[in-house]
């Protein structure tokens, strides 16, 4: 799952025929000067500016700012634009009007193992939150399409009045088909109001993308935003740039202030050990793994990242035992990246804990055991040590 | 007995590559439990019509490549299942070309990073014919002792470590496929080893998931126990608690989940496998499976390190109410063993091979080519020269500086001698044709021969010879005359006494000047004032100079045209860039330029 930014989840929206408000993503002070000009809407109705970032509660950080007057809103843009929020810079902003309305509703479509759900409330904001029983669901089925009459007894149910109930209907048929089309895993739109006219406007959306699904979006021109509330680091981009030239895969997410640094190999067992870090106490420092047998300079970036963690005291070379990743090979990039950063004085301290079987495990772990006699504080174990022993044996050292 | 993948499953392999490397991992499997190998096809258009050679033991099997799933099935009826190494982009539409085939019964789907609504069409699509669609991102399937779908099982040691060449009674489902082979292990450590292992995916919507596997595993005798390695996000594990618990089932149950750390970790953090994400609510955390499981009835140790120990009292138990019995082991000398290649058994001592060829001079085996023993980088380093590489490749020697600064002077001295020469003229008639350069450079190469070039080996060998042999000028003139012909090294076309060769003066003034013993030189120049005073033209050329240097510094005799060959070759592939670079077009000789020295047209006279 992708997420993207409420600015670029708008403009699929509007490709499918949904009202939201008026809004421009500016990057500047004179950028908005500009569009204010240009634009009739910004210079004659109420305003709303939000940080057009990866960022959770945005509204208790006092990134978003409602009800303003252009000239309010010109002055909420100065001061935003380049806040400091943790390692995040705030470099775009997003100025929407702001909709006059009594009612808010709910609407969202929700991908499920046969296809998706439509969920509609006749109650949205944070009430909907507090009133979950009053979401109604339609399942649809991967390759159908809801019917027109379906959809209207959905919203019905969901008990909107008569003159409202149609539109929703419409409206929860165009956001299925921005939905099913953009390859999305999850649109909520909270809230959906009523426009003075009587048309339903998106007021807000988020959207998840299925980005494995890119190469038939020619039109998904923009970039896919971290999803844990914070911007990626330089070592994670570097990562993830690397993981995308490649065969395989290489993983990393940063978690500060561990002392325990995994290196693992496998998408299923990494988890396995960073459970067994947490259950047995200790802090992780970062999340990683590497599979599909990626080329050892692949690894090596990796490992080269993961011994940079500031503060580590053991690093977990786990692993189960390979199907097809060539241990030696593997090894031998992460190997080169161990001399580099001990030659730095990167591993000062730092006890490095191995267990890994497959494809040329001998080879991989002898390479790894004749570490120790290059002053490597070293413990290797092959495939008679279960999975997660050697993070007991660490988290029992120190 | 097994499920999904059995003694009767016959493959068709879609893809190239990675399909082909998995057809090899196959067809070991299937040497281990001495069955033919089970994959009967590939389907890759670009090598329609072709054929992949397999290793079966010490034998290659071909198997040939098709255009379509039909047009496989049609030539191969017994083909029931199809593996998909096709990419995300066209992976849907090649597991629908199989699905939509009546033979076909089960796809499996190993391509990574399929679409989440591609997967789920081909799942529906599967469930509405009653056949099976596994995966995407699948490591496969593997049936002990009956069959292996994908490389998952590993190495072919694993194989046998692992004793998949005959049936345990365990069964494994996972996404992982790493896991997968961990399982397998661990229930042959602890327990007897498995029946079929499955990997599913690790996608958020596997076309087939623990519900329906765990089915067919309750209709098979032969498993006992199912472990299944489940890990946050979704709803499959609950699914799975669910099923457990409708009925009472035979199969015992034993699960791990992955996914607890997340508790302690940043919210909606993604790990490597895409279904592994708690729902926006938290719903499908680890915890929720594991207690979902748990009160289902399924064995759930707490950590991964437990499984091991929980296997093997699940295990004791079957023994103990005699629903298993000890499977008598296998001595590893009965199973077949995988044949070692050449380059194997030669580094473990136990063959002789007689070389083909043997070389003197340049060792490639290491991270870079030696010289002699010579690092390349090295010499670079040290500031070696081009010529010291010739020393070392022609003549096994590191050469003086002094030496290595003729050898240069001689190099550009002979580098090019104009358009009008047979070598050039060669290249560039070549050039014109438009012939490419290795060709065109060759064709001028051709040319050196006896009259042009070519007569600084035979010069260095009369020379050599006559001092060898003590002879005066006088003695080996007349051993010429007698044996050989004119003396190769002596005469020029154009040159003579009046028109000095400046290139040779120069040369000869250079050695001289290094106070360097040089007979040969020094004989030649005797050679010399004989010959030119007989015919102004019978000057030492510069062939003739070259050879007599060089064998006073000691190059072999054979090596002495490679220096021209050298040299011009710098010529003639300026001649052929030169060319190219103006476009230069088809050229022919003018007819005014030949003698037509031929009979007038004629009649031609009736057939006879």
């Amino acid at each position: 799952m992708a997420k993207v930014l409420e600015g670029h989840g708008m403009g699929l929206l509007r490709k499918w025929g949904l009202h939201t408000p008026n809004y421009v993503v500016v990057s500047s002070t004179e950028e908005f000067e500009q569009l204010a000009r240009a634009n009739e809407w910004l210079q004659v109705g109420r305003l709303v500016v939000k940080a057009h970032e990866a960022l959770g509660s945005r509204f208790k950080l006092g990134l978003v700012k409602v009800g303003l007057t252009l000239e309010e809103a010109k002055a909420a843009v100065k001061d935003m634009l380049g806040k400091q929020v943790e390692a995040l810079t705030i470099r775009q902003l997003i100025v929407s009007e702001m909709v006059e309305h009594q009612d808010e509703y709910y609407a969202a479509v929700k991908s499920t193992r046969d296809g998706a759900d439509i969920l509609v409330a006749n109650c949205g904001g944070i009430e909907v939150e507090a009133n979950w029983d009053r979401v109604k669901k339609l399942a649809v089925e991967v390759g159908d399409s809801p019917s027109d009459g379906a959809l209207l007894s959905l919203v019905k149910d969901a008990g909107f009045s008569e003159h409202t109930a149609g539109r929703m209907a419409e409206f929860l048929k165009k956001l299925y088909a921005c939905f099913d089309n953009e390859d999305a895993q999850y649109l909520e739109i909270n809230p959906v109001v009523q426009r003075a006219d009587g048309e339903l406007v998106a007021l807000d959306a988020v959207t998840l993308l299925d980005a494995d699904a890119k190469f038939r979006h020619p039109d998904w021109n923009f970039p896919f935003a971290a999803e844990f509330g914070r911007p990626y680091t330089k070592n994670e981009l570097e990562v993830m740039e690397v993981d995308s030239k490649v065969k395989g895969s290489v993983k990393l997410i940063e978690i500060p202030g561990g002392t325990v640094a995994l290196l693992p190999a496998g998408g299923g067992a990494s988890v396995f050990y960073a459970d067994a870090v947490v259950a047995r106490g200790g802090k992780l420092a970062n999340y990683a793994e590497y599979s599909g047998d990626p080329p050892d300079w692949a690894v090596e970036v990796l490992t080269e990242k993961v011994c940079s963690l500031p503060g580590i005291k053991h690093i977990i070379v786990g692993g189960a035992i390979a199907n097809f990743t060539d241990v030696k090979k593997t090894f031998g990039g992460i190997i080169n990246a161990f001399r580099k950063a001990k030659a730095e004085g990167k591993l000062e301290g730092v006890k490095i804990w191995v267990r890994r079987g497959g494809p040329n495990e001998k080879e991989g772990l002898a390479a790894m055991r004749a570490l120790r006699d290059e002053g490597f504080d070293i413990e290797v174990f092959d495939r008679y040590t279960p999975l997660t022993d050697i993070v007991d044996m660490a988290l029992a050292t120190s | 007995m097994s499920i999904l993948a059995t003694k009767d499953t016959h493959v068709v392999i879609q893809g190239g590559p990675a399909g082909v490397n998995a057809a090899r991992r196959m067809a070991e499997f299937c040497y281990l439990i001495k069955r033919p190998i089970n994959v009967s096809a590939f389907v890759y258009p670009p090598d329609a019509g072709k054929t992949n050679e397999i290793i079966y033991g010490t034998d290659l099997i071909t198997i040939p490549v098709y255009k379509s799933i039909a047009e496989a099935t049609s030539n191969h009826p017994e083909i029931n299942t199809s593996l998909v190494y096709i990419g995300a982009d066209r992976a849907y539409a090649g597991a629908k070309e199989a699905l939509d085939d009546p033979r076909i019964q089960v796809v499996s789907m190993i391509t990574e990073g399929v679409p989440e609504k591609d997967a789920k069409l081909l799942g529906k699509h599967a469930r509405k014919l009653g056949k099976i669609f596994n995966g995407p991102s699948s490591i496969g399937v593997i049936s002990a002792g009956e069959c292996r779908l994908g490389v998952i099982g590993g190495s072919f040691d694993n194989l046998v470590a692992c004793k998949l060449y005959r049936p345990g009674s365990f069964g494994v489902i996972t996404k992982s496929g790493g896991l997968s082979n961990e399982i397998i292990w661990i229930c042959s450590q602890f327990a007897d080893g498995i029946t079929t292992a499955i990997g599913i995916g690790g996608d958020a919507y596997p076309g087939t998931d623990y519900v329906s596997y765990l089915e067919m595993f309750e209709k098979d005798p032969q498993t006992k126990a199912v472990v299944i390695v489940g890990e946050m996000g979704g709803d499959l594990e609950e699914r799975a608690a669910e099923w457990f618990a409708a009925a009472k089932r035979r199969i015992k149950l034993l699960a791990v989940v992955s996914g607890f750390c997340q508790e302690a970790l940043p919210k909606g953090m993604k790990f490597g496998h895409a279904g592994a994400k708690e729902g926006l609510k938290g719903e499908g955390s680890a915890r929720a499976k594991a207690e979902a499981l748990k009160k289902a009835g399924a064995i759930v140790p707490e950590t991964f390190g437990a499984l091991g120990p929980a296997i093997k009292r699940v295990y004791e138990e079957l023994l103990e109410r005699g629903e298993v019995r000890p499977i008598p082991e296998v001595s590893p000398s009965e199973l077949p063993r995988l044949p070692k290649t050449v380059e194997q058994s030669m580094k473990e001592g136990e063959v002789l091979v007689t070389p083909l060829i043997k070389t003197t001079i340049s060792d490639d085996r290491g991270d870079e080519p030696l010289y002699c023993g010579y690092p390349a980088s090295e010499l670079i380093n040290k500031g070696y020269d081009i010529p010291h590489v010739i020393g070392l490749l022609w003549d096994k020697r590191l050469l003086s500086k002094q030496e290595a600064e003729i050898i240069k002077r001689i190099i550009i001295l002979s580098a090019d001698h104009g358009p009008c020469v047979s070598g050039a003229l060669a290249t560039i008639i070549a050039a014109c044709a438009g012939i490419g350069m290795s060709q065109a450079v060759a064709a001028g190469l051709i040319m050196i021969g006896p009259r042009f070039g070519g007569a600084v080996t035979d010069a260095g060998r009369w020379f050599k010879h006559a001092v060898d042999n003590r002879m005066s000028v006088d003695e080996f003139l007349s051993f010429m005359k007698k044996n050989v012909g004119p003396v190769p090294g002596i005469g020029h076309r154009v040159k003579s006494v009046r028109n000095p060769d400046t290139r040779v003066k120069e040369l000869v003034k250079y050695v001289k000047s290094l106070g360097i013993p040089t007979p040969h030189l020094d004989f030649a120049l005797e050679v010399e004032k004989v010959t030119s005073a007989k015919k102004e033209n019978l000057i030492l050329n510069v062939d003739g100079t070259m050879a007599a240097v060089l064998v006073d510094l000691g190059f072999p005799v054979e090596s002495l045209n490679g220096f021209f060959i050298l040299a011009r070759t710098i010529g003639l592939i300026g001649h052929w860039t030169d060319q190219k670079r103006q476009g230069s077009r088809l050229i022919r000789l003018y007819d005014y330029l030949v003698n037509y020295a031929v009979p007038k047209r004629r009649e031609v006279p009736p057939l006879q």
